[in-house]
Parts: structure tokens; C-alpha cells; sequence
């Protein structure tokens, strides 16, 4: 029986939790997931995603603030709530038995009848085209075979919940798509999904909000238009000169920066520039006015939607990395 | 569902999952080969009295006291490659405790070293015969076997989950697997002519106490003795219990060497 959409599932309050004293790897991080929503968690490597999830999943009882499981507080969650809930690590985890066997042990690891199991790894299988390696041991199958082996295992068994760590890592963009519709299809069904990954392609396809983590800490959560609006300034703007800019960047950088840009980068290659704006049309305009002015060919101008890894690294990007881009 | 009791699903897996059968053949057929080998080449080297003369006789219970260390060992290995593979963590996360996941460890390592005493005997009786045990007697090396794979199947789990390197906890566990047998009463006896210094040790070791047991029980001269070296063995296992407990309790998860 799955739950009706929109129920909470995850409710993280001010969540922290440190390894050693003030050596914290989350904090303050607020979090909500409702059952039938798939919630991307993106950061840089080092960010606390994996923390995150290892106390979510009741691996790592919180050192500050609060979350609730299906209603139940995480550090006194039991055997009861971790029913509900499948993991995918992010590391590998195998038994050293066959494909097909590793899949209806977890099963009956996870007390699903053993004909429903049958049915359910031949499902797997066929889902994920795992039938050629099937009885293949795990540890001998490619990385990306036995990233798709660990997926189809954890859907082995019921659930209301589902993290994934990475689930995509390895994976050719075809099995990649495939799984992504899968996990959209379930979300349809009612499964609650937190997902973490460095591909934001495919967090944008799936995710119906992300939350960006920074150094533990939460930057923002909001649906992927959202934080391409936001952060990514809409439209992206590349323009090409047909010389070097030789001096003039700063000029024209005010000049673009006074229209009211997102983001504004001059790339090591002197006869670029690009930017990020709501108002892109305006700013192009104002850039051949400049180009006219100073005689400046424009060999190549491209306006496209801003994609989330634009904004993600808008966002994240730390003061103290190469002056080559900026937040006015 | 599966009506089966989590423990005894976890049994399953650890019977099923990590252990190959060329490691089973090699750590239960190893012993079997060296009381089939010594048993007969050293028979007239070493003195046994306590066994009237034969060798091999003395050397059987030896080799099933030998089992709670092969009991440890596999269970000890079986947890490695369990974190190694990250499989501690994945079971954590289920809908099982770190006390079943203990529980079903230990268990495991009880039942294999049942199953290496078993084997011993299959291999032994065609040589030694049947000996004269009661009833009592065979429950008490059962229980002897059993507290000595706890104790050191306990104690390589704490270990195994103390330590983040394959290579140290492996050849941790190589040494004192060696030191245990070697220097205890499981292929000689304590005579007057054993250096003092080495009888200390062999007597400090609980395998000397393990196999003296079963050898005892073997020969049917249960007495006060063996009641002491059992009461030793079981507060030890005891300790190393608690000190798995504890192991478990700080765990830290993650990836390790």
C-alpha cells in the first residue's frame, strides 16, 4: 500500500551532525520530502550529501536538531522505519554470490515471500538488462553493471522511501534515462525519493525540488526552474569577438553589470565573454551598442536557457576560486 | 513475508553469502589433513601418556578444540568482507539491529565450528574409533567448542571492527591464530620437560584449557580441573562479548582499505 501523495515522509529540522567535536559535516539543514516527490540533494564532493543520508537512513544518529521518519524521531527510529525506507549507497555493497542469487537473498533478507521474490528479480533483470550476467558473481560484473545491480537489488523490496547515493555513477546515458524513468514512474506511484548526484542534467529531469548543500550547510531549496531563474539568471549569454579584448573588459564589465546581470564571466580566453541574465535580450542589445562603439567584430552570439549546472556552479562557486567570474 | 526470525535470515546469508567453497574445503579440511598426517607420522615422537601411547588419540580432541578458532576465523572474515563490501552498512539500514547483525555473527561462528567438530570426527573415528563418552561428556565438549569460538570469535570482531586496514587486521589475525595453536596444548602436551617460560604461556592461552577439556572428555577423566578451565573459558568469552558489543557500538561505517 503506498501512501497518499504529498504525505510527509522526511522532516529535517536544523539537522547537524559532527564527527568530532566542531568538525561538523552537516548543520543547520532543513529538509522536507513528501511521499510521491523526488528531492535532489547536490552539492560539491565533501558537501555532506552522503552525511545526510547516513542520517537519514539511521546509520549516524544526529548531533543537532531533528528528524523525523515517517513521524518517528531518527534517533529512536527502529527496525519498524527502516522497513519503509531502501538505501543505495554510495559505495558498492555485495554478497559473493550470483547476480540472480544476490538479488532473492536481499529479498528474503528483507522477508519478501520467496515466489514474489522470484517474480520481482526476473522484473529486475529484465528492467535494468541484467539477464546476460545473471549468473555472473557481482564483484567479476563491470562498475557500471553493478551499479545497476545495486539499484535493481534495493527495489527487491518494498518501500515508501528511497535514497539513492549516486545511483547513476558508471551508467551509459541510455541505462541512466531508463532508470530515471523508472524512479519517475515509481514517484508517480506514491515512493518518496531522495536523490543525490553530480549529473544535474538528470537531476533537473527528475527532481520536483533540490536542495543545494555547501560546506554542510544548506544554500537553497527550490524547484530546478527556481534555481535556474535564480541563481542562473534565466538565459546564458556567449559571445565570441573576433579579437582580444586587450583592456576592455573592465569597461564593459561595469557597463553589463549596471544592466543587472546574474552571472558575468570572462573566460581565460581574452576574446570571450559570458553572461546570465533574466534580461538577456536587453544585454545583448548593449553589447553590440559596445561592440559598434569600439569596432569590435562579434564572430559568434548564442542566447540559450541557463541549464542547472550553470546555476549550480553560479552558486557555489567559493569567492576564493580564479577571479573569472562574478555575483553582482 | 518470510516469517523467519531476522537472526536466523541473517544466518542464512552468512552460511550462503562471502564464504566460498575453497575456503570452506581448505579451513575444515586443513585440520583434518594434519590429524591424518601427524596423527600418524608424529606417533612416535611425542609422548602421550594422558592418552595411553597413541598420538593420533591425543591429537584428535586437539584438532576438535582447533575448531572455535576456525569458528572464529571465518566468522572474523565474514564480518571484514562485510564491511569491506559495505554490506554492514546496508544491512544497518534495513530492518535489522546491530544486535541481530551480532547475534546471527556469532551464531554463524558457534555453528561452524559444530560444523568443523563434525568433520574432525568423520575423519578421526575410522583412526582413533569410537571413544568412550557419555552423554555428559559430549555436552560438555559442545559447550567447550561453543565458548571457545565465542571468545575467539568475539574477539575478531571487535577487532575487525576497531581496525580500517585488510592488512593489519588479517595479519593480526594470522599471528595470534598461529601463537594460539602453536602454543598450546592442541599438538603437545605441558610435560616436565616443557621450558618453563613456554608452559607459562601455553597455560595463559584458553585453547591449552579448550582442548584439555575435550581431551578430558575424550577419555572420560572429566574433573574439578576441567570445571575451572570451562569457568576461565566462558569468562573470557564473556569479555570478548562485551568487547564486540563495544566494537559495535563505535563502529565507524564508511569505506575502508
Amino acid at each position: 500500500m503506498s501512501l497518499p501523495t504529498g504525505t510527509p515522509l522526511v522532516v529535517a529540522r536544523k539537522l547537524g551532525y559532527s564527527y568530532a567535536p566542531g568538525r561538523f559535516a552537516i548543520r543547520g539543514l532543513d529538509l522536507d520530502l513528501l511521499a510521491g516527490r523526488i528531492v535532489g540533494l547536490l552539492g560539491r564532493n565533501g558537501a555532506g550529501k552522503t552525511t545526510t543520508i547516513r542520517v537519514l537512513t539511521t546509520l549516524l544518529l544526529p548531533t543537532e536538531g531533528s528528524a523525523l521518519l515517517f513521524g518517528t524521531d531518527a534517533r529512536r527510529a527502529g527496525r519498524e522505519v527502516r522497513r519503509r525506507m531502501g538505501v543505495v549507497l554510495q559505495s558498492e555493497s555485495l554478497d559473493f554470490v550470483s547476480l540472480e542469487r544476490n538479488l532473492t537473498l536481499y529479498a528474503f533478507l528483507w522477508g519478501v515471500p520467496r515466489e514474489v521474490a522470484k517474480a520481482r528479480a526476473e522484473e529486475m533483470i529484465e528492467l535494468f538488462e541484467l539477464g546476460p550476467m545473471r549468473t555472473r558473481k557481482v564483484w567479476a560484473l563491470s562498475g557500471g553493471e553493478r551499479r545497476r545491480f545495486q539499484v535493481a537489488r534495493e527495489l527487491m523490496h518494498d518501500m515508501d522511501l528511497l535514497f539513492l547515493d549516486e545511483p547513476t555513477v558508471g551508467l551509459d546515458a541510455l541505462t541512466r534515462r531508463k532508470i530515471l524513468k523508472y524512479l519517475r514512474a515509481r514517484a508517480q506511484g506514491g515512493l518518496g525519493i531522495l536523490f543525490t548526484t553530480h549529473i544535474l542534467d538528470e537531476a533537473d529531469q527528475l527532481c520536483d525540488s533540490i536542495s543545494v548543500l555547501h560546506q554542510g550547510r544548506l544554500l537553497v531549496h527550490a524547484s530546478p526552474a527556481e534555481i535556474k531563474a535564480r541563481y542562473g539568471g534565466g538565459r546564458t549569454v556567449e559571445v565570441e569577438f573576433g579579437r582580444p579584448l586587450d583592456g576592455q573588459e573592465a569597461a564593459l564589465r561595469r557597463r553589463i553589470i549596471a544592466l543587472g546581470v546574474g552571472y558575468l564571466s570572462l573566460p581565460s580566453d581574452p576574446g570571450k565573454i559570458c553572461f546570465r541574465a533574466a534580461n538577456a535580450e536587453d544585454l545583448v542589445a548593449e553589447l553590440m551598442r559596445w561592440a559598434r562603439e569600439t569596432n569590435t567584430e562579434v564572430e559568434r552570439l548564442s542566447v540559450r536557457e541557463t541549464s542547472l549546472e550553470e546555476a549550480f556552479v553560479g552558486l557555489v562557486q567559493a569567492p576564493t576560486e580564479p577571479d573569472t567570474a562574478e555575483r553582482p | 513475508m518470510t516469517n523467519w526470525p531476522p537472526v536466523l535470515r541473517l544466518v542464512v546469508r552468512n552460511f550462503e553469502s562471502n564464504l566460498d567453497y575453497l575456503t570452506l574445503i581448505v579451513m575444515f579440511g586443513q585440520p583434518a589433513v594434519l590429524v591424518l598426517i601427524l596423527g600418524t607420522m608424529f606417533n612416535n615422537l611425542i609422548p602421550t601418556a594422558a592418552t595411553g601411547g597413541s598420538y593420533i588419540a591425543f591429537l584428535v580432541p586437539g584438532m576438535v578444540a582447533f575448531q572455535m578458532v576456525t569458528g572464529g576465523v571465518l566468522s572474523g572474515r565474514l564480518f571484514w568482507l562485510d564491511r569491506r563490501w559495505s554490506m554492514v552498512e546496508q544491512i544497518f539500514s534495513g530492518p535489522f539491529l546491530r544486535a541481530e547483525y551480532l547475534a546471527a555473527l556469532l551464531l554463524t561462528t558457534v555453528l561452524f565450528a559444530m560444523a568443523g567438530v563434525g568433520i574432525m570426527m568423520v575423519v578421526a573415528l575410522p583412526l582413533i574409533g569410537v571413544p568412550p563418552v557419555s552423554p555428559l561428556d559430549i555436552v560438555v565438549i559442545l559447550v567447550t567448542i561453543a565458548l571457545g569460538s565465542l571468545f575467539f570469535g568475539g574477539f575478531l570482531i571487535a577487532l575487525g571492527s576497531r581496525l580500517r586496514s585488510a592488512n593489519m587486521y588479517f595479519t593480526i589475525q594470522s599471528i595470534l591464530q598461529y601463537f594460539l595453536i602453536f602454543l598450546s596444548t592442541v599438538y603437545y602436551p605441558i610435560t616436565s620437560k616443557t621450558p618453563r617460560v613456554l608452559s607459562t604461556i601455553m597455560w595463559a592461552n584458553p585453547l591449552t584449557y579448550a582442548a584439555n577439556t575435550v581431551r578430558d572428555a575424550f577419555t572420560g577423566n572429566l574433573g574439578t580441573g576441567d570445571a575451572i578451565g570451562l569457568s576461565v573459558l566462558a569468562l573470557l568469552a564473556s569479555i570478548t562479548f562485551a568487547a564486540s558489543i563495544w566494537g559495535f557500538r563505535h563502529i565507524e561505517l564508511g569505506p575502508i582499505q
